[in-house]
């Protein structure tokens, strides 16, 4: 989450803010070698302002439904609550996990980190191994042909 | 209705840009009649396909899904899909569904135009492989095919371009094949893998699936449409056909359609040609009523919207130690086996099926369709879960011979419309017991080639509910008027003027994709018009 881009027309109070860059930690937190950032270090907020502004509002009170003490109490309890949270409200987790992996999933860092080209796949494209035509010579050695039907 | 919207009369009007609606416009222009061909979407431009953008993979979810009542452009028209298992799914817009499609392209085999003589089930086709060969190498001329000569599962052919990279997926499955002693080939793919006709080259961008902004896919809008404009022939968008009128004398006499504006108007036509797909064919004309035709235009067989074939679909995923790139290449396309296409009455089934590998998905798709399966939880193991499977995954997609009953219909929806106020089709299908037997073994071997591949861990699903691509037999060709829709060669029985040229006049399914086979029937049924035209309506 981008901690240093709070503008008046952040929709979040600082509580908000907070639980919701804990939450986005135990969703996908950081791996533990540093490889990948966590869900919190990249900014939800900017792409659902951008994309699917619709999800603020269940978001909003979905962190508020959140217990106060969450952003302070460790990250088994924290990961525990999110498990409640999944269960009791099952639609709006979904919904959550969604745009939670969207953003994440975009993200120049997390697609170097997994291994794959960062941006738009156009006009940049993918080289993939032609393959080895001569694992043909298994089935041309086979009796096996296409069945004859009346003309 | 004003006089302004009514059109000059045409000699040709095809209702429908997509695949066959493509083909038959661009064979008939070179008779210099008046064709005009009605589209109810829009030109689509590459621009804006998904691979354009970072968020490619959400947009899939979205204005690029293929299920139309999910994308829900106002070019679309809504399916009841309540009574079906499998959703129907399409593209409307000039290319219809090959905007969308995966660009897989064999043709039909020998033996599926001739079930009834070698295995005793549903009908023959009054025309042969033979007849529509011609028809397929032109077609795969026109439209850009690759592959590679020399598959003993079919006669001799060639296609015009060599065949899209099988890739560390194509190739860790074909040794799987191997040790099984199993038929395997490159798949023949619209996809061109060499610039060809001022298009440029596949770039392996993906997902074919969502529209290729290279223009490497083979879809209509790219290849039959540009030649058909400048041999004359119009196309005009966001025209939507409500119904064919009948003239006095029976035949029909054009059509009624809204335009981009809502408009009501009417456009006469010497000849009709239907172009809509399995589902929008009948749909039109079962709301095509008369006095002389209560139960829509061209019924009096009765089987309009019946026998409805889709291709059930089975899928296995297996995952694989090594790292095989999956996410890069044609997604659809790779190889595919003929092993069980054939009727072994040992198997428990009639007729048979093709295993189609397929490469895997983005990140995003991966992750999510990880986490709906939970097999990629979220939490502190989400990435160890994720990096086992992203890029490491080979799929087996199982697409099965439907074989033509009665009871799968198409019908128009009592409640449900379009924007337009149009009666949305209602789709009543059951899976027959054929089918899930034969779905059951497809799974069984698909998991047992991925093992033999060596996946570590391999999931399936026995039928894919969002796979409803291939929309045939609704308005079956055939010689007897009382048992078929349309003649030999796609003319209505009952209206003389009026043909039908899209996978609706299937008498079988056969047990591979159909854009191949309805193009090269398109081609043929309008070479046979051009033929007859002194007494086409004898």
């Amino acid at each position: 989450m981008n901690k240093g881009n709070i503008t008046t027309d952040y929709p979040l109070t600082n509580a908000q803010r907070n639980k919701l860059g804990c939450l986005l930690d135990v969703l996908i937190p950081a791996s533990q070698d540093g490889h990948m950032p966590s869900a919190g270090d990249l900014d939800l907020i900017a792409y659902l302002q951008a994309k699917a502004m619709d999800f603020l509002p269940s978001l909003i009170a979905l962190l508020d439904g959140l217990d106060e003490d969450f952003t302070t109490v460790n990250f088994d309890e924290r990961y525990q609550a999110v498990k409640i949270l999944s269960n009791d409200e099952p639609g709006l987790f979904q919904a959550l996990i969604y745009q939670a992996y969207a953003v994440y999933y975009q993200s120049p860092a997390v697609l170097e980190g997994i291994g794959a080209a960062a941006g738009a796949p156009f006009p940049r494209g993918n080289t993939i191994e032609s393959g080895d035509l001569s694992l043909l010579d298994a089935v041309l050695a086979t009796p096996k042909q296409y069945r004859k039907a009346p003309s | 209705m004003s006089e302004a919207n009514l059109n000059e009369p045409v000699d040709v009007l095809i209702i429908g840009a997509g695949a066959s609606g493509a083909a038959v416009a661009w064979s008939l222009a070179d008779t210099r009649m008046r064709i005009v061909c009605l589209e109810q979407g829009d030109w689509m431009k590459p621009s804006e396909y998904p691979t354009n953008g970072t968020d490619w993979e959400i947009q899939q979810h979205g204005p690029f899904n293929i299920d139309p009542n999910i994308r829900q452009r106002d070019t679309d028209y809504p399916i009841n899909n309540d009574e079906s298992p499998i959703n129907v799914v399409n593209f409307n817009g000039v290319g219809g569904g090959t905007v969308l499609y995966a660009a897989h392209f064999p043709r039909l085999h020998p033996s599926d135009f001739k079930v009834k003589s070698l295995d005793g089930v549903a009908d023959d086709w009054p025309i042969s492989y033979d007849t529509l060969d011609p028809y397929f190498n032109q077609n795969d001329r026109m439209m850009g095919v690759s592959g590679l000569a020399g598959d003993p599962m079919y006669p001799p052919k060639q296609p015009p371009l060599p065949p899209i990279p099988m890739g560390l997926v194509g190739e860790k499955l074909a040794s799987g094949y191997n040790k099984l002693g199993w038929h395997w080939w490159p798949s023949d793919s619209a996809i061109i893998t060499r610039p060809y006709e001022g298009r440029d080259k596949c770039l392996n961008l993906g997902p074919c699936t969502s529209g290729c902004s290279q223009g490497a896919k083979s879809s209509t809008d790219i290849t039959y449409w540009p030649q058909a404009i400048r041999a004359g022939v119009e196309l005009r968008t966001r025209c939507r056909v409500r119904e064919i009128t009948l003239a006095e004398n029976g035949m029909a006499e054009g059509v009624i359609y809204y335009d981009e504006h809502g408009n009501e108007c009417h456009q006469k036509a010497e000849v009709v040609v239907m172009a809509c797909n399995g589902v929008g064919t009948p749909r039109i004309l079962l709301n095509s009523k008369s006095s002389k035709f209560p139960d829509g235009l061209a019924n009096s067989s009765g089987l309009l919207g019946k026998n409805l074939m889709f291709h059930p679909v089975a899928f296995s995923q297996g995952v694989f130690e090594e790292r095989l790139d999956s996410h890069k290449g044609p997604q659809g396309c790779c190889i595919l086996s003929k092993e069980f296409y054939e009727t072994d009455l040992s198997r428990g089934f009639v007729r048979g099926y093709n295993m189609q590998i397929t490469r895997g998905t983005g990140p995003f798709n991966t992750a999510i369709q990880g986490y709906a399966s939970g097999q990629i939880p979220w939490g502190p193991d989400h990435h160890k879960a994720f990096q086992r499977r992203f890029d490491h995954v080979a799929s087996v997609a199982v697409l099965c011979e439907d074989l033509p009953e009665l009871h799968n219909t198409v019908t128009l929806d009592p409640e449900l419309v379009d924007s337009d106020g149009i009666p949305a089709a209602k789709i009543n299908y059951t899976l027959s017991e054929n089918s899930k037997k034969m779905l059951k073994h497809g799974v069984d071997r698909a998991e047992q080639v991925l093992a033999a591949a060596g996946a570590v861990e391999i999931s399936s699903a026995e039928l894919v509910q969002s796979a409803g691509w291939h929309l045939l037999g609704t308005a079956r060709m055939g010689a007897d008027p009382n048992t078929s829709v349309v003649n030999s060669w796609g003319r209505s029985h009952d209206v003389k003027n009026l043909f039908i040229v899209d996978g609706s006049i299937f008498v079988t399914a056969g047990g591979l994709n159909p854009t191949s086979t309805i193009q090269a029937l398109a081609l043929y049924i309008a070479d046979t018009m051009k033929k007859n035209l002194a007494n086409l309506f004898d």
